[in-house]
């Protein structure tokens, strides 16, 4: 029988606003309250996970409370990190004057689509790879929605590309064998005709392997939970995130009311959000002041449903 | 003496089958060339606006391309008459 990956990361996902870090700082503190080691991460460009938790955070986890740490991802850091270590392999591996022309494309990568979506993945990546070992569970406080599903959904799409481009590599490497075969004189004898010592047909496959680590983090290891208030503006774009999940065959944990009462105003949730669990939190007329008014948050539901899918 | 013409015809037999070597492999280099320049379109035209994967994973590619990169350019060179080309290969007068 198969084993069922355990679910021991949750990522809380919402409209801007609705209270995702506010979610996300009561359930890891509900978590790590009841004897689990957690890390809650942010990954929102705009942190306020420090404030919320009353702790000045940085991009290495800092203690919160016994039980509990907390970070704050420095995506410029890690955009940074990434674009000097291709600039560099760029120089190792190039004549000098093609360097000297590629260069300056470095300088305008950071603004490039994509660049931070990848950069959020490489910070995922390591807190998976260095951090998470030292933990039960890992919470991540998301950017609002259009960053975060353009994260979520990058390891489905790359793969695509990879797919297609190892698939044409092979292609390349196989003629370049038959054509060493035939006329050993060829110029293209001199080039790479062995999958095994191609550096691309190598890259391509460390770059799928690495994508599909996230892949399953996202899919299988992952407890994913939209946050959403009685509102008409947060519950389409809570139908939002459900169908871009499902597009990716990513599914949806749970639901989480936030701010119930806040509003008299009628709404309803649509049926194509029932299916997953809802769990309901009062609005706090007099808000969030410091880390213990987290604990007034009833978050006992949730965290037995994420217990639950962690088996 | 004998040595000397068995040397000799040795040379052209071998210059006649390098010739046919050349000859057969000829379309073939044309493929690869044709492949690899597609390759290095597909990695690199995001940045004149062809359809591409995200940049960053045509930037993990790069350092590895310079080959197909120089192809490209040359490719880019015979773009005004690629018919010409082909013909070229298959020695169509």
């Amino acid at each position: 029988m198969q084993a069922v990956a355990m679910k021991t990361n949750a990522f809380f996902l919402g409209k801007g606003g609705v209270g995702k870090t506010t979610m996300s700082a009561a359930f890891a503190l509900s978590l790590a309250r009841s004897g689990k080691r957690v890390l809650v991460a942010s990954l929102d460009p705009a942190h306020n996970l420090g404030d919320v938790l009353s702790t000045k955070l940085s991009d290495i986890p800092q203690p919160v409370e016994k039980n509990l740490d907390a970070l704050e991802i420095d995506l410029n850091k890690w955009v940074k990190r990434y674009l000097d270590e291709s600039r560099e392999e760029l120089a190792r591996t190039y004549s000098y004057n093609l360097t000297l022309n590629l260069n300056s494309f470095f300088d305008i990568m950071k603004y490039s689509p994509g660049t931070e979506e990848y950069a959020m993945l490489w910070a995922i990546e390591h807190i998976r790879c260095n951090l998470a070992g030292d933990y039960d569970v890992v919470v991540y406080d998301t950017p609002p929605t259009a960053l975060s599903l353009r994260f979520l959904a990058m390891p489905a799409i790359s793969n695509l590309w990879i797919a297609e481009l190892t698939k044409l590599r092979e292609k390349i490497l196989s003629k370049r064998s038959t054509i060493t075969r035939i006329n050993p004189a060829s110029v293209v004898a001199s080039s790479c005709v062995d999958k095994a010592d191609d550096k691309i047909y190598g890259k391509l496959g460390s770059i799928k392997r690495r994508l599909a680590d996230l892949s399953s983090l996202f899919c299988k290891e992952s407890y994913i939970a939209v946050v959403l208030n009685p509102d008409v503006l947060s519950v389409s774009e809570a139908m939002r995130i459900k169908d871009e999940l499902d597009r990716i065959d990513m599914p949806l944990s749970g639901i989480c009311l936030n701010k119930r009462g806040v509003s008299t105003t009628a709404w309803t949730l649509d049926r194509s959000l029932a299916g997953s669990p809802l769990f309901e939190f009062d609005f706090l007329p007099k808000g969030l002041h410091e880390r213990d008014d987290l604990g007034s948050i009833d978050t006992k539901n949730l965290v037995a449903d994420f217990l639950a899918a962690e088996r | 003496m004998m040595a000397g013409i068995m040397k000799k015809l040795r040379f052209v037999i071998d210059t006649i089958l390098q010739v046919n070597r050349e000859k057969a492999c000829g379309m073939l280099e044309f493929e690869l060339k044709e492949l690899e320049n597609i390759f290095s379109l597909l990695i690199i035209g995001g940045f004149v606006g062809m359809p591409s994967p995200p940049v960053p994973l045509a930037i993990e590619l790069l350092p590895y391309m310079e080959r197909e990169l120089t192809i490209m350019l040359a490719r880019s060179d015979l773009a005004q008459d690629p018919i010409g080309s082909l013909m070229g290969i298959l020695e169509v007068d």
